[in-house]
């Protein structure tokens, strides 16, 4: 009856922005992003990308509640890096990776297309 | 920013592969990757699926509400949807079913005039675009219905049985959505992916128990993972993967009062993916368009330089303590 609309988990609404960051107030080189419309499968990748590099102190991820459709990045790095550059070199590595594996993929169907 | 990339190279190596029916290793990567990939897999890759049915007549033995539903679940070839629009996001049309580029008609018509029970099925629907029509599994229904089990001669998915007299008469619009929406658009039956495991037997330890003990320890996987070879009488891995991290052969062999007999550690950037699709699209196509949509999300989830700060807590002031 009340129930909100199936769209509303994955559609970000008109006027809001899909990704927005917020530094922290006490310690340097720590910010939280929050991501509207996205979950675990975003959430994990990225913050398994990011304790990938070593500038990286901390970096964890959470969905703060099951009707709230986000997720909140939190990423701490030290002095030689800053979190909006590690986040974005997570996501262009995370990119690089699809890429390859897509690559891999098709090298792997055609090969087995050809040997069976 | 930094020249370095961290960016992983996973392998990735096919051992079957079928129109419907993938099974392929996943190396080099971590469970992250392989986790979000099965969660698009199922729930994220598009499809196409009958959204809106309009009732024109209905005198079945079903209510309207339940036939709609039977044809919402209904595959269809969705070879099309990844490059097809979201009726939402759709502007050339007002969502009456006639736009190209986000829907498809679908008209159904069905009079039993016999005495015979008649099947009313995913075959008797017609599609207003040749490439997106009922998912066909005739070939595999052949096989299954010349031992008789079936009654279902023509194939197809049966939507309603009529009884002389009885008419279905209806339009239906199909659209692309995505599993998250509801699980009608999940391309997928089944996705899984296992870590492999490695298993290594003691075999100091092993040659000490009696090939009596031997059998019993054996026996004591619930799947087939380990046999007795009949010449050496040597225990073996027969199958790995058939191990289903249960423990039942380390605690036989901790009851048998041989702990570390076997050691089976489970190898954490390696995966083996069994991916089963409902038709709609190829097994191949499917983690393909996977690994698109994931591309994209990511894509979505960039900064750009208009990327917000949602640091209110001091107005202004806070910009200015920024040096902003």
């Amino acid at each position: 009856m009340n129930a909100p609309d199936r769209y509303e988990r994955f559609v970000v609404p008109e006027g809001t922005k899909k990704v927005s960051f917020e530094r922290d107030t006490k310690i340097m080189d720590a910010a939280s992003f929050t991501i509207e419309r996205e979950e675990h499968t975003i959430g994990n990748i990225i913050r398994m990308q990011l304790h990938r590099d070593p500038n990286v102190l901390f970096a964890g991820y959470k969905l703060p509640h099951p009707l709230q459709y986000k997720i909140i990045i939190r990423i701490h790095t030290n002095s030689r890096s800053d979190p909006m550059g590690a986040y974005n070199q997570a996501i262009n590595d995370l990119d690089k990776e699809l890429d390859h594996l897509k690559n891999a993929f098709e090298a792997e169907m055609v090969k087995f297309s050809r040997d069976y | 920013m930094e020249p370095q990339s961290y960016a992983r190279m996973p392998r990735v190596k096919i051992r079957e592969l079928r129109d419907d029916y993938a099974r392929f290793e996943l190396r080099d990567t971590d469970a992250s990757i392989a986790n979000a990939l099965r969660r698009v897999m199922i729930a994220e890759v598009p499809t196409i699926a009958i959204d809106l049915v309009e009732i024109e007549v209905n005198s079945s033995v079903l209510n309207d509400e339940f036939i709609a539903h039977r044809l919402g679940l209904i595959p269809l070839t969705s070879d099309r949807a990844m490059s097809m629009r979201f009726s939402r996001d759709c502007d050339a049309c007002d969502g009456d079913g006639q736009c190209e580029f986000c829907s498809v008609e679908f008209h159904l018509m069905a009079v039993c005039r016999n005495d015979e029970t008649q099947d009313v099925t995913s075959s008797d629907l017609i599609s207003s675009d040749h490439t997106v029509v009922p998912v066909d599994f005739s070939d595999a229904t052949i096989d299954a219905s010349s031992d008789g089990i079936s009654g279902n001669k023509k194939g197809g998915i049966t939507i309603v049985k009529l009884r002389k007299g009885q008419e279905v008469k209806l339009r239906a619009i199909a659209r692309k959505g995505i599993g998250k929406d509801h699980a009608k658009w999940s391309p997928a039956a089944t996705v899984t992916f296992m870590y492999e495991p490695e298993i290594h037997i003691n075999e100091d330890l092993m040659e000490s128990l009696t090939l009596e003990e031997k059998k019993e320890w054996v026996e004591s996987s619930p799947t087939p993972v380990f046999d007795i070879d009949p010449v050496t009488q040597q225990v073996m891995v027969v199958d790995a993967e058939a191990y289903t991290y249960d423990d039942e052969v380390i605690k036989k062999a901790e009851a048998m009062g041989k702990p570390g007999l076997v050691e089976i550690n489970a190898k954490q950037d390696s995966f083996i993916f069994t991916v089963e699709t409902t038709g709609a699209i190829k097994a191949s196509q499917l983690l393909l368009n996977a690994i698109e949509i994931l591309k994209q999300k990511l894509d979505a989830v960039r900064t750009s330089l208009d990327t917000v700060e949602a640091d209110d807590q001091f107005g202004e002031l806070g910009a200015h303590m920024r040096g902003g």
